[in-house]
């Protein structure tokens, strides 16, 4: 082999390296960074997120890959740590000399490392991060082009959604927002205040909590003095547990609608019964209801055989199959793996891409970094341990297009 | 009135939680002057061992979850005594003051990374042997494991206190905890009962964990908080009052709940560690610590 693979790199670049040993070395495979937490609290979404991004990779080779090259994933844990995340950043721009880079799960990480991509101009897609800054970080007049682009609903976008079905749909007036401390949280809050103030709704209580508290009795107690009929969320699955089943200890049931977060596993599992009935909007519910949706869902069931059938994250799984393939199309559209040449095929993407979310008709522009626009996202609701759909006319009406 | 009473009643079962693994800093202190920094990770290792016992994620249940506690006992007991043959006792032995803190800390680092190759970085559901549905008393609500909690914790201390004082080992351990050289001059294998005071803490900790699991998240990360706000509570308590301890946790966990209440639930943490820092400037051995004045 004409180029070295370290020991330890060997088994994360995974199931790419087989297509690649069987395929003719007539050309250079074509090398694209894979970025997520891995490990850690946050790896449901980061190892869904990674699987969605294999399967496609693994499909478009098969199909005869991309330029009549094989695309190679390059596979980094950033643990959810801004640092190790610039680490990694660096590693695949300088080292492993990569294409372009999918992934990031994490606002805060995707805030800190997208800087190098932009420097050495190459695209990356944001396939889960859903802070509202990621694509506005770097904006015409400062900068001419935009490198970073995302296939993920964003907060403001969540926000809005939360708001319309508890204000609006459930008419409920007197809401209470529960945030965890991290930028996370606490940036899902604004954009949350700013979507209710929008309908001239002041919440009746704001609280924070910690990742880790165990004990969620002065929050819930203060929304529930404050006399809140529902709750809204932003945290991750462990905490929002300890809320849901904080409210079940106090004998008071009130709906809990919150970010796309409360359809992960840990949520679903660590409530158990007490997660019944929470509201989030989602990108992707695991339903086979078009044929692409189905085809995946098999596809997905068929390589990784996840615990009881159920994909542990499956809006990552998602929205990272679709980032390969949205990234495939317009390296072929560019008919070159410059970055430059790359970014501006994305930004004006002829072809139209079937995708597992929606179908995108030219999904980004020069100024719109965003392919999922309000309207595509759906409510989902847990039900019986798994994500289903809210309302019956989403699941019948699949086809949400840009 | 029925808020209040919430708080407390909430604030006293958080309390109790601290109270049972600060318990586990005093045994070792009293007997060798030492602390074991890990006992955040003894707590989650017996929670994790008691999962894997009695839970499904290694194909099990494989005893009910009573069966079970013993069985996490003789596990927190080996544990703590392997962390004071490795990390304790080469310091004792070189008088070194400062070697036993470095190396409880590094041990406990090793055995949260161990914990999360072996059993994932995910926080996983602890089945609980009682009920879920919550009991009223007097307008509050408590969960029946939050009982569970205060019982086991006043219980555990009770049959150490009395082994203490009525069993010719604990005597020992009485002996070697007021003047080491002494005991060992009487006959006392001070090293052994550092040992077992070793066991002890651990053990005591792992019983922690397993009783809180049902109620708290159960993962490789869950000590590191628990432990060190287990350890403010033996500050504020006193490292040498079992009494203290319990109220210590009682007062830490209560300012907690209340204060997330009536002032924020951004501050909860800052006035318990207010106390901490005024029972250092005015009490330093703590609120029921015997001053103990160092002979040199």
């Amino acid at each position: 082999m004409h180029f070295a693979i370290p020991k330890w790199a060997a088994p994360l670049l995974g199931a790419s390296l087989v297509t690649l040993a069987l395929g003719a070395f007539a050309a250079d495979p074509i090398k694209i960074g894979v970025s997520g937490p891995y490990t850690g609290g946050s790896s449901p979404m980061g190892l869904s997120m990674r699987d969605g991004v294999r399967l496609a990779a693994e499909e478009i080779n098969k199909a005869g890959g991309v330029l009549g090259r094989q695309i190679q994933l390059v596979e980094r844990d950033d643990e959810a740590k801004n640092e190790r995340g610039v680490q990694i950043a660096q590693e695949l721009i300088n080292k492993e000399q990569v294409v372009a880079d999918v992934g990031f799960i994490n606002t805060g990480v995707a805030l800190a490392s997208q800087r190098f991509y932009q420097e050495a101009k190459i695209p990356v897609i944001n396939n889960v991060a859903t802070g509202s800054l990621i694509t506005k970080q770097f904006l015409p007049p400062e900068f001419a082009d935009n490198y970073v682009f995302r296939t993920s609903a964003n907060d403001t976008i969540q926000s809005g959604m939360i708001v319309e079905e508890a204000v609006v749909k459930r008419k409920f007036t007197k809401v209470a927002i529960l945030a965890d401390s991290t930028n996370y949280g606490q940036l899902g809050r604004e954009d949350l205040e700013k979507a209710l103030a929008a309908k001239g709704i002041k919440p009746v209580a704001v609280e924070k909590f910690n990742i880790k508290d165990t004990d969620m009795t002065s929050q819930l107690l203060k929304a529930k003095a404050a006399g809140a009929q529902i709750i809204l969320t932003y945290g991750i699955g462990p905490e929002l547990a300890q809320i849901a089943n904080g409210m079940a200890k106090l004998g008071w049931k009130v709906p809990m609608v919150g970010s796309w977060t409360l359809s992960m596993a840990n949520f679903i599992d660590n409530a158990g019964a007490n997660s019944e009935g929470a509201r989030m909007p989602q990108t992707f519910i695991q339903e086979p209801n078009t044929p692409k949706r189905k085809a995946f869902i098999d596809a997905y069931m068929k390589a990784y055989h996840p615990a009881n059938g159920r994909i542990p994250s499956p809006v990552s799984a998602a929205q990272g199959y679709d980032s390969m393939y949205l990234l495939a199309a317009a390296i072929k559209q560019a008919g070159s793996t410059e970055g430059p040449k790359v970014r501006a095929a994305l930004e004006n993407l002829n072809q139209k891409v079937e995708g597992v979310v929606t179908n995108y008709n030219k999904p980004y522009s020069h100024d719109n970094h965003e392919a999922i626009s309000a309207g595509i996202p759906v409510m989902g609701e847990v039900k019986g341990g798994h994500v289903v759909y809210a309302y019956e006319e989403d699941r019948k009406n699949p086809f949400h297009t840009k | 009135m029925d808020i209040l009473l919430q708080l407390l009643m909430s604030g006293v079962a958080l309390g109790m939680i601290y109270a049972v693994i600060a318990f586990g800093y005093q045994s070792t202190f009293a007997t060798s002057g030492t602390l074991n920094f890990g006992q955040g990770e003894a707590l989650m290792l017996g929670a994790m061992v008691g999962l894997s016992l009695s839970g499904d994620i290694l194909g099990g249940p494989f005893v009910n979850y009573w069966l079970m506690v013993p069985l996490v006992l003789l596990f927190g007991a080996l544990q703590g005594a392997v962390v004071e043959f490795v990390g304790v006792r080469p310091a004792i032995k070189t008088k070194s003051e400062f070697g036993w803190i470095m190396s409880t800390i590094a041990l406990g680092i090793i055995f949260r990374n161990t914990a999360e190759n072996l059993w994932g970085r995910d926080d996983l559901p602890f089945p609980s042997p009682l009920p879920t549905e919550p009991i009223h008393i007097f307008g509050a609500n408590v969960l029946p494991m939050e009982l569970m909690v205060v019982v086991g914790a006043i219980l555990m201390m009770v049959l150490v206190e009395m082994f203490n004082r009525r069993s010719i080992y604990g005597k020992a351990v009485v002996a070697t905890s007021s003047d080491r050289d002494a005991a060992g001059l009487m006959g006392i294998n001070t090293g052994l009962v550092i040992t077992f005071s070793y066991a002890l803490s651990s053990m005591s900790a792992a019983f922690a964990g397993v009783l809180i699991a049902p109620i708290t998240l159960t993962g490789a990360s869950m000590g590191a908080v628990l432990g060190l706000k287990a350890f403010a509570v033996a500050i504020i308590g006193g490292l040498t009052s079992g009494l203290g301890v319990i109220v210590g946790g009682i007062l830490l966990g209560v300012a907690e709940t209340t204060t997330g209440f009536y002032l924020s639930t951004g501050y909860k943490d800052v006035p318990g560690l207010v106390l901490l820092l005024l029972v250092l400037a005015v009490k330093p051995s703590g609120l029921f610590g015997k001053t103990t004045i160092k002979k040199v």
